[in-house]
């Protein structure tokens, strides 16, 4: 290089976004630090050995199965009726299609308790036809895990069908129909690529279904606020981690009630850092082809 | 190798009517479908391909119907605007899904055939994503060819090319066509990639097809002012354009010319400056360098006239504000038809 000493001015493009970006910063801090403080109280709350005591405590670790259960259970049928639910919504054309859309959000938007009391009149009421129906077939719902994962399907699976609808949507329809006229059929079609382009959404939408049901309470303390053994379930009676934890509330052991939480807290956290490393990694096959910053 | 025939094929898509087309493809026959934006061109392309039921019509291949059969049973490549290709596969599993998809065992190793003959065997690995607009527009094309198609539907090829890539795609194709001796219907705006390629024109003008036939043919005879347009008529003014508050008598000249439609007419030679012959005269707003001379727009009476002068006509380029004389022959005038029927 020529011209030594004469260096060209320093550049001040890098000071040009800072306002903006620090709008960004504080405004995204303010609310982390809310969603957090919850979060913060509970684990400060009880001592470290308590937060072990709850956690090796059968009553507890009981009630965290049974959770686990009836949530695995409320995915498994997330996969199963909401996927091709929200492929439907996203590529067929049907009279009264807002309705139906409008009807799939309603249990989201609606106060829970509704939902369990709407669930309690037609399947827990000896006597009702939907009631000696589900007893026949061997599966009653009133105070069984059945009638937990009823609750958190209901409240629940509507997420799935959602994300699921959006991401089928977000697939370009020319790549479908280029699969198709390179020899594929529809069902071929649906398995080479719209439903791998569209895993990563529906995965999304899996991981809210899974949140919802496990943090669902207001529909379980109608229909089955205590569980008996039955059906899948042959444990100790017991109830779903949420509504433990309000039992120890009523009781004012507040200590404990922090120290249930916070397990479950932990649990729940490790599933979805699992998900997000994974999706970092590239080990899980969402997101290949995508381009990564 | 075979024969196509599309008969009185109809369809329509939401209010959209298309139709009825017919075509007949020989192997390795290419047909360009032109026409505006909404003329219908994706339209039948995906008529063709099965994706929008005929409403009317027989598409037959070889004596066999396949007007109800689905995409997957025509054996087509068909290339989407846009490409379509698998963003979640490698270069190599795009190109080998078409074999996938009809059990081919030799899959792998025909994909690895075609990624060899189209340059993209250093890409194999590589996600769509992460080509350049040449790179991918040769996987489509790779993908479309690899199960042995015996029709190609191409909607808008070249769309992003430079020109470098343009031409190398353009070597591969017309081999293609030699070698493979595949019918090829394709979607285009380009005028040059029309020419250089096709056969055969159809253009289509609200559904409805308004010119079949050898592109010569257009060229001599454009029939309104979007094919004289698209076949490269510079002047092409539509008959309002030359009514008032349009006036002088170049203008009416031509107005006493004009079809229901418009007039157009090449580039006429401008004479050398200083002007003194030539029947009309214009004034020079500007000029720019070609290959073939140089191009002068000129404003004759408020009418733009594209005018063409010859290197070293005299020596001296004309500038903005010269005045320059030019002639019309009547012979070189086409009379062109209405745009909206």
């Amino acid at each position: 290089m020529s011209g030594e000493g004469k260096a060209p001015p320093p550049r001040r493009r890098a000071h040009r976004g800072t306002p903006w970006l620090a709008l960004h910063l504080v405004l995204s801090g303010s609310l982390l630090l809310l969603l957090l403080l919850p979060v913060y109280a509970l684990f400060t709350y009880a001592p470290p050995s308590e937060l072990l005591a709850a956690a090796s405590n059968p009553v507890v670790t009981t009630a965290i199965g049974l959770t686990l259960y009836a949530s695995g259970l409320t995915v498994l049928a997330a996969v199963v009726f909401a996927i091709p639910f929200g492929y439907l919504l996203a590529r067929r054309r049907f009279p009264g299609r807002s309705v139906v859309e409008s009807a799939v959000a309603l249990p989201i938007a609606v106060p829970h308790l509704l939902v369990g009391l709407g669930l309690f009149l037609v399947l827990a009421i000896p006597g009702t036809p939907l009631y000696r129906f589900a007893n026949a077939v061997g599966f009653p719902v009133y105070d069984t895990i059945w009638g937990v994962v009823l609750v958190m399907i209901v409240v629940s699976v509507p997420y799935t069908v959602l994300a699921s609808q959006l991401s089928f949507q977000a697939v370009d329809a020319r790549t479908v129909e280029a699969a198709r006229s390179l020899g594929a059929g529809p069902v071929n079609a649906f398995l080479t690529v719209s439903f791998p382009l569209a895993l990563r959404g529906i995965v999304t939408g899996l991981l809210l279904t899974w949140a919802r049901a496990v943090s669902e309470i207001g529909g379980i303390l109608i229909l089955a606020y205590t569980v008996y053994p039955g059906g899948p379930y042959t444990g100790p009676v017991t109830s779903t981690i949420s509504v433990l934890v309000y039992n120890i509330f009523q009781t004012g052991n507040l200590r404990d009630a922090a120290a249930v939480s916070s397990v479950f807290l932990l649990i729940a956290f490790a599933l979805f850092l699992a998900v997000r490393l994974g999706e970092r990694s590239g080990w899980v096959p969402w997101r290949r082809g995508e381009l990564v910053p | 190798m075979s024969h196509w025939s599309v008969e009185g094929v109809a369809s329509h898509l939401d209010g959209f009517r298309l139709g009825p087309v017919d075509l007949a493809l020989a192997p390795g026959q290419v047909v360009a479908v032109l026409g505006n934006s909404g003329a219908g061109k994706t339209t039948l392309l995906r008529t063709l391909a099965g994706f929008l039921p005929a409403d009317a019509g027989r598409i037959v291949r070889d004596h066999t119907d396949l007007t109800d059969r689905p995409p997957e049973a025509r054996r087509l490549g068909y290339v989407p605007q846009g490409l379509g290709l698998f963003p979640h596969r490698t270069v190599e599993r795009n190109v080998s899904y078409p074999l996938e998809m009809r059990a081919r065992l030799d899959a792998r190793a025909r994909a690895r055939e075609m990624l060899d003959r189209f340059g993209l065997t250093e890409l194999a690995h590589r996600y769509p994503a992460r080509l350049s607009g040449g790179e991918a527009e040769r996987v489509a094309l790779a993908r479309a060819l690899a199960a042995e198609p015996e029709l190609v539907l191409w909607d808008e090829p070249w769309q992003a090319l430079d020109v470098e890539a343009r031409h190398a795609l353009g070597e591969v194709f017309e081999e293609l066509r030699e070698v493979a001796r595949v019918p090829v219907v394709l979607v285009t705006h380009d005028p040059a990639l029309a020419f250089s390629t096709a056969d055969e024109f159809l253009v289509l003008r609200r559904g409805v097809p308004e010119f079949s036939g050898a592109p010569g043919e257009l060229l001599a005879r454009p029939i309104d002012p979007f094919t004289a347009r698209f076949v490269g008529y510079e002047n092409v003014y539509e008959r309002a354009a030359l009514v008032a508050p349009v006036a002088g008598p170049f203008a009416a000249w031509l107005a006493a010319r004009t079809g229901p439609g418009g007039i157009a007419f090449a580039r006429p030679f401008v004479h050398a400056a200083p002007a003194t012959s030539g029947a009309w005269e214009g004034t020079v707003r500007a000029a720019r360098p070609t290959p073939e001379g140089l191009a002068v727009a000129a404003s004759v009476g408020g009418l733009s006239v594209a005018l063409r002068l010859e290197p070293g006509a005299d020596g001296r380029l004309p500038s903005r504000g010269d005045r320059v004389r030019f002639d019309v022959e009547e012979k070189s005038l086409r009379s062109l038809g209405t745009l909206d029927a």
